[in-house]
C-alpha cells in the first residue's frame, strides 16, 4: 500500500460533536451524531451513499450549522463563534471537498497558492511559487500551474484540490472522497500523502469508499449510516461487532475480517 | 413575509458590497472585475443595440403615425422623443434588458459555484464571497448599465431619426434639436440608470448565493433573478419617476 499508519492519538478530544442534527427541508441528514476526534488522531468516516458523512464534515468544520447539538472545537462552541473567530479557525483548516470545488476563474497555480496568499498575504511571491511546484509535483501534476480547471480531467482535478487542501500545512485536515475516480496507483498515493502530511498534533478526518487503501493510514473508524454513528472503533472492534451490517459493510469494503 | 425577508437579505448584501468596496475589494479583485466589465459590457453591445434601435425605430414610426393625424406640423417630435429616451425609454429598456441578460448570468454562476462548493472553498480560505464574487460584478454593472444607457439612447434617437427623415422627411436638424431637454432630464435618465446597475447584481447575486441541490438549484435561481431584477428595475421606476417629478418637473 506504501502509506503506514501514523501513530496513534495522545491527546483529549480536540473535536467533539454532541447529539448533532442538521435537517434538509425537514427531512434529518444527521439525526443526533455524537463524536469525538482526539489530538493527533486520523480517523476514517465510512458508511453507505447518502448517510451523511459529507454533511457530517461540512457541520464539523463550521460550513452548515447544525439544527440541533453542538460542536466544539480545540475548546470553542461553533455556535458560539463571531465571524472574526470562524475566520481564525478556518484559518486551521484544509479541506478536499467531493466536487473538487477548484475556482474556475483561477488557474491551477492560483487555485493552490490561494489559502497560502489568503493566510500569509505577505509571503514572498516565490516561496509560494515554489511550495507550489512542490505540491503540485508530489501529487503527479507538475508543470501544470498555468492551466485552468476545465482543461483538466475529473483526477487530475481531484489531485488539484488535494494540493490546495495541504498546502498550508493545516492542523485540521478534511478529505472528503478524496480518491474518488481515480487511477489504483494514484489512489495510493494520495493516501500515503495524506498519512505524510498528518500532523503528530493536528487531526485529519477522512471520509472515503476505499476503505482497504484506509486501513493502510487509519487506526480508527467510525460508520455513519442513515444520520447516525452505526459504528465506532479500530479494526479489532469490526471484528467483535455483533452488528451484521458493519461487519457485512467492513468485508464487502475490502477488508479481510 | 417572503418579500420582506428578501428584501431585508437584499439590503444586507448591498451594504456588505459597499463595505468591502471601501476596503480594496476592486484593488484586490482587480482581474475578476475587469473580466466582469468584459462579460457584463462588451457582450451587452449587440443586444443592447438591437433592442434600442428596434424601440427607436417603431416608437417613432407610431407616434409619426398618430401625429400625422391630428397635426400637421412634426417639429416637435424629435424633441419630445429625445426628452422621453433621456428620461425613460433609454434607461429602464436597457435596464430590463441588463436584467435579463446579465441578472441570469450572475445568478447562473454563482449558482454553479454553490453547488459545486466553490463558496465553501472560498470561506475555509477566509476570501468573503462578497468581496470575490459580488464585489466585482456589482461594479462593474454599475459602471457598464450607465454607460450603455448613454450608448443606448444615442442608438434609439439615431435610429428613430432615419425614420423620421426617410419616411416623413422630417429635416435631420429639426429632429435633433434638444430644445425640450435640460440638464434635469439627463440626471433623472443618469440617477435611474446608476440605480438599476447597482439593484440588478445586488437581486441576482442574492439569488444565486442561496441556490441549493444541484441544476436544478440553479435553473430556479437564475429564474428568480431574472424575475427580482426586472422586477427592482420596474419599482425603481415608479420611484424615482416621482422623485424627479418632485425635485426637477414639476411645472414644466
Amino acid at each position: 500500500m506504501g502509506a503506514a499508519a501514523p501513530e496513534g492519538a495522545g491527546g483529549g478530544p480536540v473535536i467533539s460533536a454532541t447529539g448533532v442534527v442538521r435537517r434538509f427541508g425537514g427531512v434529518p441528514v444527521l439525526d443526533g451524531v455524537d463524536l469525538e476526534v482526539r489530538r493527533g488522531e486520523l480517523l476514517g468516516i465510512v458508511g453507505p451513499g447518502g448517510g451523511g458523512k459529507t454533511v457530517l464534515l461540512k457541520v464539523l468544520a463550521g460550513l452548515l450549522r447544525p439544527d440541533g447539538g453542538e460542536v466544539v472545537i480545540d475548546g470553542a462552541s461553533l455556535a458560539g463563534l463571531e465571524t472574526d473567530g470562524r475566520a481564525r479557525l478556518w484559518e486551521r483548516f484544509g479541506f478536499l471537498f467531493q466536487n473538487y470545488a477548484l475556482f474556475d476563474f483561477m488557474t491551477v497555480g492560483e487555485n493552490v497558492a490561494f489559502p497560502l496568499e489568503q493566510r500569509r498575504p505577505r509571503a514572498p511571491e516565490d516561496e509560494i511559487r515554489a511550495r507550489v511546484a512542490t505540491r503540485l509535483s508530489e501529487v503527479d501534476l507538475p508543470g501544470t500551474e498555468a492551466l485552468f480547471p476545465n482543461e483538466l480531467s475529473g483526477g487530475m482535478k481531484k489531485r488539484v484540490a488535494m494540493a490546495r487542501a495541504t498546502i498550508a500545512d493545516a492542523e485540521f485536515l478534511f478529505y472528503d472522497d478524496p480518491t474518488a475516480g481515480l487511477d489504483p496507483v494514484t489512489s495510493s498515493k494520495i493516501f500515503g500523502l495524506i498519512a505524510r502530511l498528518h500532523l503528530p498534533r493536528g487531526v485529519s478526518v477522512v471520509v472515503s469508499h476505499d476503505v482497504d487503501r484506509m486501513r493502510a493510514i487509519c487506526r480508527r473508524f467510525v460508520m455513519i449510516d442513515r444520520g447516525r454513528v452505526r459504528f465506532d472503533g479500530d479494526l479489532d472492534a469490526v471484528h467483535a461487532s455483533d452488528d451484521e451490517m458493519v461487519r457485512t459493510f467492513f468485508d464487502e469494503s475490502g477488508l479481510a475480517l | 413575509m417572503g418579500l420582506l425577508i428578501a428584501f431585508r437579505d437584499a439590503l444586507g448584501l448591498f451594504f456588505a458590497t459597499w463595505r468591502w468596496t471601501f476596503r480594496g475589494s476592486l484593488f484586490r479583485q482587480r482581474k475578476v472585475f475587469l473580466r466582469q466589465l468584459h462579460d457584463i459590457g462588451n457582450r451587452s453591445v449587440l443586444f443592447i443595440t438591437v433592442t434600442l434601435g428596434v424601440l427607436g425605430v417603431i416608437s417613432v414610426f407610431q407616434v409619426l403615425l398618430q401625429v400625422e393625424r391630428i397635426l400637421p406640423e412634426f417639429s416637435v417630435v424629435g424633441p419630445a422623443f429625445i426628452q422621453t429616451m433621456v428620461r425613460e425609454f433609454a434607461p429602464t429598456i436597457t435596464g430590463l434588458m441588463i436584467a435579463t441578460r446579465v441578472g441570469s448570468g450572475i445568478a447562473a454562476e454563482l449558482g454553479s459555484m454553490v453547488v459545486t462548493e466553490q463558496v465553501d472553498a472560498l470561506r475555509l480560505c477566509n476570501a468573503d464571497p462578497v468581496d470575490y464574487l459580488v464585489a466585482p460584478r456589482f461594479w462593474a454593472c454599475v459602471l457598464h448599465t450607465v454607460l450603455l444607457t448613454v450608448y443606448g439612447g444615442v442608438v434609439g434617437v439615431c435610429c428613430g431619426a432615419v425614420v423620421a427623415h426617410e419616411v416623413w422627411e422630417i429635416p435631420w436638424t429639426s429632429f435633433f434639436s434638444l430644445r425640450l431637454v435640460e440638464l434635469s432630464d439627463a440626471a433623472s435618465g443618469l440617477m435611474k440608470a446608476t440605480a438599476y446597475g447597482m439593484a440588478i447584481p445586488i437581486a441576482a447575486a442574492q439569488a444565486g448565493l442561496e441556490t441549493t441541490g444541484g441544476s436544478e438549484g440553479v435553473g430556479i435561481a437564475t429564474t428568480r433573478a431574472v424575475v427580482n431584477a426586472s422586477f427592482a428595475v420596474v419599482v425603481l421606476d415608479f420611484l424615482l419617476s416621482g422623485l424627479s417629478f418632485l425635485l426637477w418637473f414639476q411645472g414644466r
